[in-house]
């Protein structure tokens, strides 16, 4: 029996002893004018208490005390100190919710969550992006009514999920997204959408790749064996022989030019990043690559060269001057004759430029984005005669990103085009400074 | 929805949700056609037409399918006020999404003549009605979008963006007038394309109609036909 009970039944009992000794001393109503004191004494107390934890239990909170005395004081303790704790669960159960919630914010993947009706009862940020929904305005309303797709309604409405469904979104700018629905929980589903353009741009990329050289090692590879054959079954004169023979070295150097394109952008590719602290003799590089232009020119062009500003570049040499001899040759091949071409140098402390502008055929915009790729040409006939692989570049674009330099295509069909290679500041040496050369 | 109160007769609030999951799916079918029509046109791969005209009798059954489910809430609820509206609203964005799906096929079969006929304006490409058929198709999902929301403020955006659909749609006249003047031979082919901008610019204006159907569902105000302000 706890103390405290033990105590009030105490008080009781003195209470009565007294109001029995004084009835007994003095006269019985004494006693039991005493008694009832002492009774009335105890509910005040009682009320107290009552009032206490009634007023407490309005707003239950551990912020508010609730203090009992005597008997009260334990069972208001332990209901105190319940609340306490379940307060203390609550709040750390809820701190853990959301921490599960910023976990799922911060996927890259889009997660969506759907009851049994198939509403949305939770969706992240990446959902939110790439199906077009909003967790403030769609929370309880059924998918199929926002991502409206025939495909992706069909697939839902299917319910076989053993394949994901790959559809284009038609808002995040026509985006390419994987759909997966798992099952969870008692009739529950989690939609896990992920954005698969860039691989499927690879896979494309890649299947492209391989097709076009094979095509392109094809063509002059079946040139040169049916003049094999020719050669080998017929009986021609010397001359035949001559120009035959002189047909099939031109095939062979394609080929070679080919394999050789080939092999600089492996290289390029796998070679470790360029140094930061070699210099580059700029002035003799762009001087270099002004005669080359004379040179593949012979002359049937007005070229021109512009330099500014003093210093040199940091990198692999090789890289950048095969980088910038291929935007070169590009503006000499692919301006008629009579042309003109105008090689801009500038270098300074903020960055260094090469452009080369030329007023040749023009490119349509609509190229302009595809033009570094792979074999990509804008006139297959014409890239060929003028001896190009379609490589030229993408090997550009490869050794300039690799300094950390980004390639400018501006171009008006008809009036010209300007190729520049900007180079930023942490790749310009200044004239005076000391490198390994 | 959870926006509205929810009706003692449960059967009756899943009735109305089905009907505007129909709507939406509709809309979504009618949509996607638009965006193949125009892809058939600028990209000249005029097989998926022969899909698209099929893909127009679906969008007809849902019309009918719909209009009788409008019928049967009415006839069983006897449905008052908002519920009154959504049916009554409902209907009509059908009729609009019907003929948006009718303008697509258009799209796609005066895509197919011209293509076929492998001749056009300017020597290489289509004359680019894509900035305008994105406009219109933006407009239609928008429009869609804001009545699965009951938005009232998309809708008002839906309405206003109906003037840079007028606005490019002029634009493509002008530049075919000019080709026209220029050129007569090109006058079969510059109607072809005609065409087929008349038919973006309508479906701009369904999305329109269907915007203004959302805000009467939700407010029950009719904005159509406002009363002629100064003109600026």
């Amino acid at each position: 029996m706890p103390v405290s009970l033990v105590t009030a039944q105490a008080y009781l009992a003195a209470s009565a002893a007294l109001g029995l000794f004084l009835g007994w001393l003095v006269a019985p109503i004494a006693g039991w004018v005493v008694f009832s004191l002492a009774l009335v004494g105890q509910l005040a107390y009682h009320l107290r208490h009552w009032f206490l934890i009634d007023r407490w239990s309005r707003a239950p909170s551990p912020a508010a005390d609730l203090d009992g005395t005597g008997i009260w004081y334990e069972p208001f303790f332990r209901v105190y100190r319940h609340e306490r704790e379940l307060r203390r669960e609550i709040g750390h159960l809820q701190g853990e919710v959301e921490r599960f919630a910023t976990a799922g914010q911060a996927l890259n993947d889009g997660i969506v969550a759907l009851d049994l009706t198939g509403r949305i009862e939770w969706c992240n940020r990446s959902a939110e992006r790439y199906l077009g929904i909003s967790r403030r305005t769609d929370l309880g309303q059924p998918i199929i009514n926002l991502v409206r797709q025939p495909a992706f309604v069909a697939y839902l409405n299917a319910g076989d999920f053993a394949e994901p469904l790959r559809f284009r979104s038609d808002r995040n700018d026509g985006a390419s997204l994987s759909i997966r629905v798992t099952d969870y929980g008692p009739d529950r589903q989690l939609i896990q959408v992920k954005d698969v353009t860039q691989a499927e741009r690879l896979d494309q990329m890649r299947r492209d790749f391989v097709a076009n050289v094979s095509h392109e090692l094809r063509t002059p590879l079946t040139v040169l064996s049916g003049f094999l054959e020719t050669l080998r079954e017929m009986e021609l004169t010397a001359e035949e022989r001559s120009h035959y023979l002189a047909l099939m070295t031109e095939q062979s150097d394609r080929m070679l030019r080919l394999v050789q394109d080939l092999l600089t952008l492996s290289s390029i590719e796998s070679a470790p990043p360029p140094s930061e602290d070699q210099r580059v003799d700029a002035a003799a590089l762009v001087n270099k690559l002004f005669q080359d232009a004379h040179a593949l020119s012979a002359g049937r062009h007005d070229i021109r060269l512009e330099s500014r500003g003093s210093g040199d570049l940091r990198g692999e040499e090789s890289e950048i001057a095969s980088a910038l001899g291929n935007l070169v040759s590009n503006a000499v091949r692919y301006t008629p004759d009579g042309g003109r071409i105008t090689l801009r140098w500038a270098i300074g402390p903020e960055g260094a430029e090469f452009a080369v502008e030329d007023s040749g055929i023009g490119i349509d915009p609509l190229h302009i984005p595809r033009l570094t790729e792979r074999f990509y040409r804008v006139d297959r006939g014409r890239s060929r005669e003028s001896g190009g692989t379609g490589l030229g570049l993408s090997i550009v674009k490869h050794a300039l990103s690799r300094h950390q330099a980004s390639l400018d295509i501006r171009s008006t069909p008809g009036q010209g085009s300007c190729f520049t290679a900007r180079f930023p500041a942490s790749r310009v040496m200044a004239a005076d400074e000391v490198g390994s050369a | 929805m959870s926006e509205h109160v929810q009706h003692v007769i449960r059967a009756f609030d899943e009735e109305l949700n089905r009907l505007r999951t129909h709507v939406l799916e509709m809309g979504g079918l009618v949509e996607s056609q638009i965006q193949a029509a125009t892809d058939a046109y600028h990209t000249g791969e005029i097989k998926v037409v022969a899909d698209i005209v099929a893909a127009d009798k679906k969008v007809n059954d849902f019309e009918q399918m719909i209009d009788d489910e409008c019928v049967q809430v009415i006839a069983k609820r006897q449905p008052a006020a908002f519920d009154l509206r959504l049916i009554m609203g409902v209907s009509k964005i059908v009729t609009n999404l019907e003929r948006a799906g009718d303008e697509a096929k258009k799209i796609a079969k005066g895509a197919r003549r011209l293509h076929e006929r492998g001749q056009f304006m300017a020597p290489g490409d289509a004359i680019d009605v894509r900035h305008v058929a994105s406009m219109a198709v933006t407009m239609l999902r928008q429009a869609l979008d804001a009545f699965a929301r009951m938005d009232t403020a998309a809708a008002v955006e839906v309405i206003r963006s109906d003037d840079d659909v007028d606005v490019g749609f002029k634009a493509i006249i002008r530049q075919l007038v000019t080709f026209m003047m220029e050129d007569p031979r090109t006058i079969s082919g510059a109607m072809d394309v005609i065409w087929i901008a008349r038919s973006v610019e309508r479906i701009g204006d369904h999305a329109t109609n269907i915007a203004e159907q959302v805000i009467y569902i939700a407010e029950g105000r009719d904005i159509r036909h406002p009363p002629k302000e100064k003109k600026a």
